[in-house]
């Protein structure tokens, strides 16, 4: 018997989830892309009946949740709430937009947006409860994604999303390609910097303090200030010396976002690494020693594998760290998917907003994970 | 054989180990006993040169230690320390073949010896050789790390507080164990403790370290029987000095041949020691106790008076 008061946080979560449902607008329709869309509620789309029966599994969840082992029949209820968005998206399609107007399109509300971020909740919720492995979790994770992605041909072809998408499919791919390049860049180069710095950190004690501090100034300067710091002096490389300029550097583009990033990325990097070198126990170094281990046996196969979990940690912050700042750098040209981000603040479509963060979310979530699962194993001494 | 020459330790300005000879035969028990800071940790180090000595020699075979390279030296030297050391990415066996791996033994031969140590300190081949350190319990994590030790079948050990953190059970089991060990295989052992019944208990040469010098050394009884000086008898226990003694000498040194009265009710073991023989008589409120060989037959008696020393002219 787990809990005699059954699950309160699926309770609280499925609660929180009927009220968004019922008290905020679902989607908004507009009849182009420039007009802002007019809110629909959920019993506007097509009756109240239909709005409750969707409505149906997040009420059962809660009052599953209730009894003391609601394990996996609220996990199924869950899942069958996720899925029912798409469709709902669907139906309200069917029911709203005028087909009559090429330009008409469906904006997801904010009732919806909520619905999925609660239940996204329960789900890990439950995941934890049930004791559902990696692998079994994040398969149930993608499965409203997958879901999507079935309906978006099929029903959903005037979801503003996908209508925006529609319009730049090429660049939106060639964005991801630029935002991922400029991201594993940054973190491959980080990484071998900051090897570099906190190895020289640890053999000269002087160091140590400069390394920090300068590391620490850079990390106070606002990302847009250090792109355009860097605009000057690589601007006038540039023209100085014509190789550099064939190469591809110049005062804007991926040249000084590289540079920015990396000087934003090395102060995790460096301080895990240096930390995780640092932190294996004394008693185990002393006894490597002991044992006549000479030092680079007890680097490689001592220190450098025991520290290995926390220095993932931080390529792990780093990264996601790069994966977000990477969409300030589309401001001096580096492109990736903050264009998107900032071609619709500037024409005022949100739904352009949203086809820029949406990926940059989904990648950011996506590589803390695995890395934290990563980092996690390997702690656990599961690799020798 | 090892041994320590006008030995002087100096970090920076301060003297931890102040000018001490030492020697350890071969196969002989050495403790290095004293209170904490009196260099005894700082002594043993030097042994396998992971501190390096300021003055003096240390020879081991008659050979200075510096003739050696520092990771040959230390590879032909077991050491067992306080946190065990083991490495806690590597599984039991793995810690155990440490040595003969660096020493480039074939993996055939590597895993013979791994399987001979596990069985020599009790831990089952096939429910320990691929756990983790952080998944044995202390006693069972030391035993790994003095199999470690004897790996590569060294002639010496050095062992640094090894059972420090264990509970007092564990800990007297595993010393009973190390001392029948040290019979069986004869290693010259030095071994640093800051409590003294371990080390009365273990040495064969017990050495009282204070302030960076050797204040006595010599057999374990002859210590306790005659300390040089007022330190090394409140180190012994002051006042406990008689009942560290009575748990050095076994009841078959003062037992009589048994008499006509007829035997005492209440049995000591033979091989028990004069102060467990102590306890029970104060235990029961009894002056006689009859002395039982293994198969609990009776084969003679020990009374307080023979007990406690006195001459008896009956």
């Amino acid at each position: 018997m787990n809990g005699e008061r059954g699950n309160t946080v699926l309770l609280t979560l499925m609660l929180v989830g009927l009220g968004a449902w019922w008290a905020l607008p679902v989607v908004s329709v507009a009849p182009n892309r420039i007009v802002p869309g007019e809110a629909r509620y959920a019993w506007e789309v097509a009756g109240p009946a239909m709005a409750l029966l969707a409505s149906l599994p997040m009420g059962l969840a809660a009052l599953s949740a209730r009894s003391a082992d609601p394990g996996w029949r609220s996990l199924g209820l869950v899942l069958l709430a996720l899925a029912g968005l798409p469709l709902w998206l669907g139906l309200s399609e069917h029911q709203l937009v005028d087909p009559e107007l090429p330009q008409a399109r469906l904006g997801i509300g904010s009732g919806i947006w909520c619905a999925l971020f609660v239940l996204m909740l329960a789900l890990l919720d439950l995941r934890t409860r049930q004791r559902l492995s990696t692998g079994v979790s994040w398969l149930l994770m993608l499965t409203p994604l997958a879901l999507l992605a079935v309906c978006l041909p099929l029903g959903l072809e005037r979801l503003a999303l996908w209508q925006e998408y529609q319009g730049r499919a090429d660049d939106f791919w060639l964005a991801i390609g630029e935002h991922l390049l400029l991201v594993s860049t940054t973190v491959g180069v980080s990484l071998v910097l900051g090897a570099g710095i906190a190895l020289l950190m640890r053999r000269y004690p002087g160091v140590q303090r400069g390394a920090f501090a300068v590391l620490n100034f850079l990390q106070t300067i606002p990302s847009l200030a250090l792109f355009g710091l860097l605009l000057g002096p690589l601007a006038w490389l540039a023209n100085r010396y014509p190789w550099l300029d064939s190469l591809g550097i110049s005062g804007i583009g991926w040249a000084p976002a590289l540079l920015a990033l990396v000087a934003y990325s090395l102060l995790p990097m460096v301080r895990n690494t240096f930390v995780a070198l640092e932190g294996v126990s004394p008693g185990v170094i002393e006894a490597a020693r002991g044992m006549g281990m000479s030092r680079l046996q007890i680097f490689f196969q001592v220190r450098l594998p025991l520290a290995v979990p926390v220095l993932l940690e931080g390529v792990r912050i780093t990264t996601v760290q790069a994966i977000g700042l990477t969409a300030v750098a589309a401001l001096i040209g580096a492109g990736g998917l903050g264009r998107f981000i900032f071609q619709g603040l500037g024409q005022a479509a949100m739904d352009l907003v949203l086809l820029g963060a949406l990926p940059i979310l989904v990648m950011a979530i996506f590589a803390d994970a695995v890395l934290g699962n990563l980092s996690r194993r390997l702690g656990r001494g599961e690799a020798a | 054989m090892i041994e320590l020459i006008n030995i002087s330790k100096r970090f920076g300005s301060t003297t931890a180990v102040d000018s001490i000879s030492l020697k350890v035969e071969s196969g002989e028990f050495c403790c290095l006993v004293g209170t904490s800071g009196c260099g005894k940790s700082t002594t043993l180090r030097m042994i396998n040169r992971l501190i390096e000595h300021s003055d003096g020699e240390i020879h081991i075979d008659q050979q200075p230690i510096r003739s050696f390279k520092e990771e040959a030296l230390r590879r032909r030297i077991g050491y067992a320390i306080q946190s065990t050391g083991l490495f806690p990415h590597w599984t039991v066996a793995r810690n155990i073949g440490l040595v003969p791996r660096l020493l480039k033994w074939p993996k055939s031969k590597v895993d013979a010896r791994v399987e001979e140590l596990m069985t020599l300190l009790g831990l089952s081949m096939d429910e320990f050789a691929g756990k983790y350190p952080d998944q044995l319990s202390g006693g069972q994590a030391q035993r790994v790390g003095v199999a470690r030790a004897l790996a590569a079948d060294p002639d010496i050990l050095l062992m640094d507080e090894p059972f420090g953190a264990l509970d007092p059970i564990t800990r007297e089991s595993l010393q009973l164990e190390l001392r029948d060990l040290q019979a069986r295989l004869g290693k010259t052992i030095v071994f640093v403790t800051h409590d003294m019944d371990e080390a009365l208990a273990l040495a064969d040469r017990l050495v009282v370290m204070h302030e960076g010098r050797i204040m006595q050394q010599g057999h374990p009884l002859s210590v306790l029987r005659e300390p040089a000086n007022d330190f090394v008898a409140s180190l012994l226990g002051g006042e406990d000095r008689g009942l560290k003694e009575a748990a050095l000498l076994p009841v078959s040194e003062r037992m009589m041949p048994l008499g006509t009265g007829g035997v005492a009710r209440e049995r000591i073991d033979q091989g028990a020691s004069l102060r467990e023989a102590l306890s029970v008589m104060l235990w029961r409120r009894v002056e006689r106790l009859a002395v039982v060989d293994d198969d609990d037959i009776p084969i003679g008696e020990l009374s307080f008076r023979r007990l406690v020393g006195a001459r008896i002219h009956d």
